[in-house]
């Protein structure tokens, strides 16, 4: 527990140093709120909530999964990793030291996106459950990224098309039907749906984001047991 | 202290080490020389339990809390400033705040406390790294070329921290390229040359072995006479 927390400060202490990894918290909820009042609250084509939806599902996929494995990267890359490790810090409690951070600030914007758009309590509710449920997922496919890459470097260059297929085919889902067929399967896909629609499924939303966790863990610990977090 | 005995490694088909055997006891300094390449890292990693020998025992009579390391890597948090590096660790053993404090006036970074890694200077760095390796108190302490690219003056920094280190008890294991480094700081030396120690003993003692004391006492040329190598 104390490394777990150790490691945790030393992410909040960074995350505020590191515009790379900042500029992803805050980027996606600004142009939400900027979006929204400039754009959809005086258009009355626009839903309220657009903006606010289309930026939390690239929020979800993309800031985390880029921001997860930039940082597990980094820590290899630079070797400071191994003096943690050496020092005592179980690999596993590195990372719930590490997620456990993008969870609280996953979260923190979340909550952020509700104050922007205009939701009834249940409607919260149901968003930031997703919107939890996407951010675990998010961080430990960037995790399993982190893990790979080894290197900043290659960190964004095996990132990137995940979070691009993850953060915007929900956007492109809602021009075409084949694309929403197959996206459907896709954790983003079904945060989106219930983002936009709160009388949607949610057991079915709820289900798919479940098994989506369930195989990104089961991937996880298999590239773990593999490659583990040495250098 | 530390002990290796016909330890062997390989990376493939590559043999790195063939046949590596000392004894380090304790409160010695103790320096691990040879030119790049040889093998210096790949024992340390060892020793310190990163990689597993393909051959040979070796045991440190230290566990892996009352190690101190400063890697060929140095490892530091480029965004975090002196102070937070350190109590990152500081935390993680267990040990108040304030420890980092003296640390960091130990090796003369009182007053760059509060700046970032990233604004420091290669010396201030290495320097920092040391900080973090003796945090701890630790029994053993790892350095794996602690003064290379270093100027002088900072060089001979570090050398009186790490003999006051010993005079408080600590055990130093150091790799160098440097022949006056180790002639100056280490009790004692062992050579080491495409994976073999070749020669080991105090400094001046294999100097004299070799007719290499002229004036002082001439490592770099007992070194050269042995392999027809030059270390850097
Ligand atoms: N992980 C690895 N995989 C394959 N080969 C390696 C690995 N680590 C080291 N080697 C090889 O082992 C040999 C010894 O490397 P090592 O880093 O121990 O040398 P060194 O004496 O520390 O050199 P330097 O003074 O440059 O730091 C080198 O030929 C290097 O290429
Ligand atoms: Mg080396």
């Amino acid at each position: 527990m104390r490394s777990i927390r150790a490691i945790f400060i030393k992410q909040a202490k960074d995350m505020f140093k590191n515009p790379m990894v900042l500029i992803m918290f805050i980027i996606f909820p600004a142009v939400s709120l900027i979006m929204t009042e400039l754009v959809a609250k005086s258009n009355d084509d626009i839903p309220n909530n657009m903006f606010v939806t289309m930026m939390a599902a690239i929020f979800a996929g993309m800031a985390l999964i880029t921001s997860m494995s930039g940082i597990i990267a980094e820590d290899i890359e630079r070797g400071s990793l191994r003096l943690l490790v050496m020092a005592g810090v179980k690999p596993h409690q590195y990372l719930f030291g590490t997620g456990g951070f993008i969870l609280l600030m996953g979260i923190v914007v979340s909550v952020i996106f509700t104050l922007i758009g205009d939701f009834t309590n249940t409607e919260i509710i149901k968003f930031l459950t997703v919107m939890v449920m996407s951010t675990a997922a998010s961080i430990i496919l960037g995790a399993s990224i982190g893990i790979i890459a080894k290197n900043q470097q290659a960190a964004t260059a095996i990132g990137m098309p995940f979070a691009v297929i993850l953060g915007f085919t929900p956007m492109v889902a809602g021009f075409n039907k084949t694309v929403e067929k197959a996206a459907s399967i896709l954790y983003t896909q079904q945060m989106n749906v219930i983002v936009n629609d709160f009388s949607a499924n949610f057991n079915k939303a709820m289900l798919v984001m479940g098994i989506n966790i369930a195989v990104l863990l089961v991937l996880f610990i298999i590239i773990f047991r593999k490659r583990g977090l040495k250098v | 202290m530390i002990k290796m005995n016909g330890v062997i490694k390989r990376f493939g088909k590559n043999t790195v080490l063939t046949d590596v055997s000392f004894e380090v006891k304790k409160q010695e300094i103790f320096g691990l020389l040879g030119p790049s390449g040889a093998g210096k890292t790949t024992i340390i990693n060892i020793l310190t339990n990163q990689l597993n020998a393909d051959g040979g025992n070796y045991e440190t009579g230290a566990s892996s809390f009352e190690t101190g390391l400063m890697l060929d890597n140095d490892g530091l948090f480029p965004r975090l400033s002196c102070a937070d590096n350190l109590n990152v660790f500081a935390d993680i053993y267990n040990i108040p705040r304030k420890k980092s404090m003296e640390a960091l006036k130990n090796v003369g970074l009182g007053e760059a406390a509060k700046k970032s890694v990233n604004n420091l200077s290669k010396g201030m760095r290495q320097r920092l790294a040391l900080a973090r390796a003796i945090l701890h108190n630790p029994k053993i302490l790892f350095l794996d070329e602690p003064t290379s690219g270093l100027d002088p003056a900072t060089a001979r920094g570090i050398h009186k921290l790490i003999l006051e280190l010993r005079e408080k008890g600590a055990t130093v294991f150091l790799t160098t390229h440097n022949m006056d480094e180790a002639v100056k700081l280490c009790d004692k030396v062992s050579l080491l040359h495409k994976g073999k120690i070749i020669e080991q003993g105090a400094p001046d003692e294999i100097c004299r072995r070799y007719d290499s004391v002229k004036t002082v006492p001439d490592l770099e040329s007992v070194f050269i006479k042995l392999t027809g190598v030059e270390l850097e």
